[in-house]
């Protein structure tokens, strides 16, 4: 500690280079400094050893300012390169021996004989896109493109701003004139939000080692991607990678950023692709596990994280994930929990194996008679239309994820169940559609049913115990021979083999009838299960027959009713599957499955029917509330809904979806309103606002709009009943307020139009058109006296006054309608806002501007506007003495020319002296010279007419000498 | 070893194919050769494409990096950036150049960028006066200008085959700039961050090509440093009204070196072995460096 004695005795004086007080060269100051900056400084000072060498006070500075900031920049130090004695004897023997390993690897591909040669690079050329420029001319005709080469040194730009106004479509026509105009066009113009990158690569004439480096580095890219978050890029550069060599990494990594888009069923598939390549790959299996439990297939999930587990065994994600697992499926079934794995699984699969055979058919004969007989089932001809529709509807599905799956999954069923040749599908052409669409999914498909195929045959088994548990009894009840019959098809159900299934399942159906007096729950179960049999093979028209004989026997039982649905959804007779979906959403909301294809068809509905799909809907049955109580007391759901009003959940949940679609109409509807308004069509605006209000009925906008037209359309107490309307919902709507006031006005009475305006001036002060109106209202109302000419006259202010306030508000800006002096001003989005200050400068007559800006900002409103009347108001309550000031450097000859002719036209007469004064002053102002000088001759004679009317209109304030003298100023 | 008449500047195989291996040349007398290496007496193709010294030279669409033509971009102290396409002599495909009578910048840098599909391509140019100027080859438009009031000495995607994610460029007095790409806001242009490593020039950076979010600088005083850019929570927001506009992200230098005490005014890292890296200093040195833990980064 001998060195900090020195500063103790130095505490007078300060460095050389910082001024820091010596006395801060000090343990104890450094330690207690919490300013970086001064540490820096002292740090740089201890370093430079003016002041004396202290190792250890250096140190311990520097240690200070790394806890403070450890990245501060005083820290970085110049470090020499690291040699091999930098590093332990092992690192330095990995870093030499993965050198020298890569260092031989390349010379051995370097020796290899480098075969495709010239062939390939002549190929890869033909490839090549056409040279820049030429590129819109055929490159076939050679002489064609020597012309346009020299035609194109031409026109290319040689300098910036010729790049700027280089109008590319003019010189592609130029070009080539005409041919493949569009061509170009589109090629120059079309810059797509989204950037559109090849999924594929084109390898024609790589070597291996080329393809393996591009893969690398597609990969690479995919990587970097996916580590900001790109997760959409991300999936395309691994697509690439993939499209040059498939690898498992990459489909690995693909799979993961597919779980980040939650684009499951993509992720399955690339998982299965990896786990084809490298069964044991961990990644694969957790990423599975993942996408099973979002699909809720709990029991696939287990089974993966358990092989995970056995190959690392200390794998805590995986630990926790298991635990997780075994929550939710407790919270799914508390009572029979091992029968509970199997439930939602059977859904989802169920989900995956539609069918649209036989679609022609006719069941809905059966259906009806089936159960809940409120069900109006649309017929015939209905399923045709939808036949017509369904590819359309189809491709819809597909672009969101949640809806793909169930498509894709079905597709691939098509093809199973038409290579089996089960059925002659009646659509087959449809189908077939279908699988050259998907062609590419179904391979992938064909592995992943497979896999889900076990435990959904548990399920199953378990399911035709558990479905009907509500019911208080189980399978116990069924007679021996049947129950035999009865599990001997759940295996087969499970092992896959359905046919099979079914066989057993019929017998123990004929068995359990031929003894007749059966409780009808066994026999329901039997025909549910035989249902999920059929549904699997994809014989949906005999799977809605069971899942009908089954409610018949159970009504209201969730198996069947979802079966059904997914039968009728794989039909695409998406209304009866909607309705049932709805049914089973009533008896157990929590049914993820259900809910989510209720909310896939509603969209598909609303496609295929419009905005009105609900009416085409038949009634959806409500379920009797003992039902829904049948559940809870088999405690078999966790649902949130409360059993008790099943009409009002109904209800409810019409409306949302209502809601949703509603929305999306609503707009339109209300964007259509608007461009009436703007295009002067006040009726058919009204109409659509009116249809607007059918579908909401809060929303103020629509209402104050739909007033503004009725006032355009001189229909006040129309007007005045939507402005109450608004008012009674939003007790301070200032433009209902302002819009009932002229409204009243509009009806002469003007006693509660005075009101409305002090309301709305109450409400912001600041609406100078209100103050306006009432006072002319006001007038009114003392004169009592109502000449229709003269209201005419006023009935046109008021609107372009009201256009003023719309002007303000970003929702009804389209609403500016374009009357009068505005029309020029109105074409365009950007004139309407500009339009804001110009009116606001006519109307106000403009407070005086309290410094330059404001002045610059209403004078390129008057000069952008050409509005004299309005300039000569401000010249009128600006002190020409000020002019000068306010002018600063910004007189340009358009606003003095504008200037003189307002002093001209509107001032001279009223107020000589002032036009004079400003005259005067306007020549003191910067620049005036310069504008003096630039002005062309007509100018000046406005200029020198306005003095002569200034001689003319001679008074006291000036005298002629005056005028003479300033005229010279002037150059006259 | 070859002999030319003119001493050469610059030179690149970036629009090359893998096989071809044609190197690309700018030379002191604003010449452009494309050489074979294995029949170097006459050059392949030839131009004079500029009144003075090439200064700088980029490739793109060779190598498997970059979809699209191969094209070479050359900057040159007569203040013009010209793209050649190997296919098409004597003229170039595209020119940039001042105005008339505007004063003539020296262009010290060039990179091309955005190569992600066949369409889209931009080059950027770095000039003596700090302007950085982003030129669209596809609309053929100057898509973006600014100044980082110090020369530019070095400009450089992180990648130049994917939609324009960064740009890092460095200045005469020892900082650089990194710009977010993503987001271009319509008047305020690309969010940057900036960085000053030393006192020295930035004489060059490379992005990793195994990790475009890593860069290497050259500096003045022979120092080598390497930073790794972290991205923001969220690379764009809503300005006040409503247009998105890019926000940048943090710059951490992660190692530096000093090699010699004489500028590295050159800096390459290897395609293939992640982390070997060559530099030429003024020293008349070449060195050959390797990075480890990169992996770890």
């Amino acid at each position: 500690m001998g060195d900090e004695s020195v500063p103790f005795l130095l505490d007078q004086g300060t460095t050389k280079t910082y001024q820091i007080p010596i006395g801060h060269l000090d343990y104890k100051f450094i330690e207690k400094c919490t300013d970086v900056k001064h540490l820096e400084k002292i740090l740089r000072v201890l370093r430079s050893g003016e002041e004396g060498c202290y190792p250890e006070l250096t140190l311990f500075c520097e240690k200070r300012i790394e806890h403070l900031d450890p990245r501060s920049r005083a820290l970085r130090k110049d470090k020499p390169a690291a040699t091999p004695s930098d590093f332990t004897a092992e690192e330095w023997e990995t870093i030499n021996g993965e050198l020298m390993s890569w260092v031989t690897e390349m010379n051995e591909d370097d020796k290899k004989p480098q075969f495709l040669r010239t062939d390939t690079l002549h190929e890869r050329q033909d490839n090549l896109p056409p040279i820049r420029c030429s590129s819109s001319c055929l490159p076939a005709n050679q002489n064609k493109t020597l012309q346009n080469k020299q035609r194109n040194k031409k026109n290319i730009p040689r300098d910036y701003n010729e790049w700027d106004k280089f109008d590319v479509e003019k010189e592609c026509s130029k070009i080539d004139e005409g041919c493949e105009e569009n061509d170009s066009k589109a090629r120059f113009f079309s810059r797509p939000s989204l950037p559109i990158i090849e999924k594929k690569i084109d390898t024609t004439g790589m070597t291996k080692k080329e393809k393996i480096f591009v893969a690398t580095r597609e990969k690479e890219k995919g990587n970097e991607a996916f580590a900001i978050g790109d997760y959409v890029e991300a999936v395309t550069y691994y697509t690439r990678s993939i499209s040059v060599i498939p690898t498992a990494a990459a489909y690995n990594n693909k799979a993961q950023a597919e779980i980040k888009l939650q684009d499951w069923d993509s992720a399955l598939q690339d998982c299965e692709k990896v786990l084809d390549m490298d069964p044991g790959n961990v990644k694969a299996l957790m990423r599975r596990a993942t996408v099973h439990i979002q699909l809720q297939n709990y029991q696939p999930a287990i089974e993966d994280l358990n092989k995970v587990l056995c190959v690392e065994p200390e794998n805590t994600i995986v630990k926790k994930n298991l635990v997780e697992i075994e929550k939710k499926l407790k919270g799914l079934k508390p009572v029979s929990e091992t029968q509970g794995k199997g439930r939602r699984i059977l859904i989802q699969d169920i989900e995956d194996s539609e069918d649209d055979e036989e679609r022609g058919e006719n069941t809905e004969e059966r259906e009806r008679s089936g159960r809940e007989k409120k069900i109006g089932v649309p017929v015939g001809g209905e399923a045709a239309t939808e036949e017509a529709e369904m590819g359309n509807a189809h491709r819809k599905f597909h672009s969101k994820g949640g809806g793909s799956k169930a498509e894709d999954r079905d597709t691939q069923k098509q093809k199973e169940s038409t290579e089996c040749g089960l059925k002659k599908e009646t659509s087959e052409k449809k189908s077939q559609k279908h699988l050259s669409d998907h062609e590419g999914e179904v391979n992938g498909y064909l592995h992943s049913d497979q896999k889900s195929e076990s435990p959904e045959a548990e399920s199953s088994k378990s399911h035709g115990a558990e479905s009907q548990s509500g019911g208080g009894g189980s399978s116990t009840s069924l007679p021996p021979t049947a129950a035999k019959l009865k599990s001997e098809g759940n295996e087969l159900f499970k092992s896959g083999q359905f046919g099979e299934a079914v066989l057993k399942y019929s017998e123990a159906i004929e068995y359990v009838i031929g003894l007749g007096g059966q409780s009808p729950d066994d026999l329901s179960i039997l025909y549910s299960n035989r249902a999920a049999c059929y549904l699997k093979e994809g014989n949906c028209n005999n799977c809605i027959q069971d899942c009908n004989r089954a409610l018949e026997l159970q009504p209201f039982s969730l198996k069947p009713l979802l079966r059904r649905a997914m039968a009728n959804e794989s039909m695409e007779r998406y209304r009866q599957a909607y309705i049932d979906y709805k049914t089973v959403l009533q008896i157990d909301s929590s049914i993820q499955a259900a809910n989510d294809s209720a909310n896939r068809i509603t969209k598909t509905l609303i496609d295929q029917d419009g905005p009105s799909w609900r009416e085409k809907l038949s009634p959806i049955p409500v379920v009797p509330v003992a039902a829904q109580l049948h559940r809870w007391d088999g405690g078999n759901f966790t649902s949130e809904k409360q059993p008790t009003s099943t009409t009002d959940i109904n209800r409810e949940e019409q409306l949302q979806m209502n809601r949703e679609k509603a929305e999306e109409k609503f707009k339109t509807l209300k964007t259509a309103g608007n461009d009436f308004v703007k295009k002067g069509k006040y009726e058919e605006a009204v109409n659509k606002y009116s249809e607007c209000m059918k579908l909401n009925t809060e929303e103020c906008t629509i209402y104050t709009n739909r007033a503004l037209c009725y006032l355009k359309l001189y229909k006040y107490e129309e007007a005045k009943q939507d402005c109450d309307h608004v008012l009674q919902i939003e007790d301070s709507n200032i433009k209902a307020f302002y819009r009932r006031a002229l409204a009243y006005k509009g009806l002469q009475n003007y006693q509660a139009s005075v009101d409305d305006f002090n309301r709305v001036l109450l409400i912001d002060p600041n609406v100078l058109e209100a103050k306006k109106e009432l006072e002319e209202v006001t007038q009114l109302l003392n004169i009592d006296s109502s000449a229709a000419a003269g209201s005419q006259q006023k009935q046109r202010k008021k609107i372009t006054i009201q256009e003023v306030t719309e002007c303000d508000d970003q929702e009804e800006r389209q609403f500016a309608a374009p009357e009068g002096v505005v029309t020029d001003h109105v074409t365009s989005k950007e004139a309407v806002q500009e339009s804001v200050p110009l009116k606001t400068s006519e109307k106000l007559r403009i407070s005086e501007p309290s410094n330059a800006y404001d002045f610059g900002q209403i004078i390129n409103a008057v000069n952008t506007n050409k509005d004299k009347a309005a300039c000569a108001d401000l010249l009128t309550i600006i002190d020409p003495k000020k002019m000068p000031v306010l002018l600063s450097n910004k007189l340009e000859g358009e606003i003095f020319l504008i200037f003189i002719q307002s002093l001209e036209y509107y001032l001279v007469g009223k107020d000589p002296g002032l036009v004079y004064q400003h005259l005067f002053y306007l020549s003191k102002a910067e620049r005036f010279r310069v504008v003096l000088a630039l002005l062309s001759k007509n100018e000046k004679e406005q200029v020198q007419q306005l003095f002569n009317s200034l001689s003319e209109n001679q008074n006291h304030q000036y005298t002629l000498e005056d005028l003479e003298s300033l005229k010279k100023v002037y150059e006259l | 070893k070859i002999e030319k008449a003119k001493p050469i500047k610059c030179g690149t195989f970036g629009a090359t194919s893998l096989q071809q291996r044609y190197l690309a040349t700018g030379d002191f007398g604003g010449s452009l050769n494309i050489w074979n290496l294995e029949a170097p007496e006459i050059p392949v193709y030839s131009v004079k494409g500029h009144k003075e010294i090439i200064n700088s030279i980029d490739g793109v669409g060779g190598l498997g990096i970059g979809e699209g033509a191969p094209e070479i971009v050359t900057g040159s102290r007569d203040g013009t950036v010209k793209v050649w396409d190997p296919r098409q002599k004597d003229t170039p495909v595209a020119n940039m150049e001042p105005v008339q009578g505007e004063s003539k910048r020296d262009c010290w840098t060039v990179a091309f960028g955005n190569a992600y599909n066949q369409e889209e391509r931009v080059v950027c140019a770095g000039y003596d006066n700090g302007d950085i100027k982003l030129f669209d080859l596809k609309t053929m438009s100057l898509r973006w200008e600014t100044n980082i009031k110090n020369g530019v000495c070095s400009v450089e995607f992180d990648r130049k085959d994917v939609n324009m994610n960064k740009l890092v460029a460095t200045s005469l007095e020892g900082k650089f700039h990194v710009f977010d790409m993503r987001t271009q806001h319509p008047t305020k242009g690309f969010a940057s961050v900036s960085e000053k490593a030393q006192k020295s020039t930035r004489w060059r950076v490379r992005p990793l090509p195994q990790n475009r979010d890593v860069f290497m600088t050259s500096g003045g005083a022979g120092s080598l440093h390497l930073w790794k850019y972290e991205y923001p929570a969220q690379r764009s927001k809503k300005d006040s009204e409503g247009v998105e506009m890019g926000v940048a992200g943090s710059v951490s230098l992660l190692q530096n070196v000093t090699l010699s005490t004489q500028p590295i005014s050159s800096l390459d890292w290897s395609p293939d072995k992640k982390g070997l890296c060559v530099c030429g200093a003024f020293d008349q040195t070449v060195r050959v460096l390797i990075v480890t833990k990169l992996n770890k980064v």
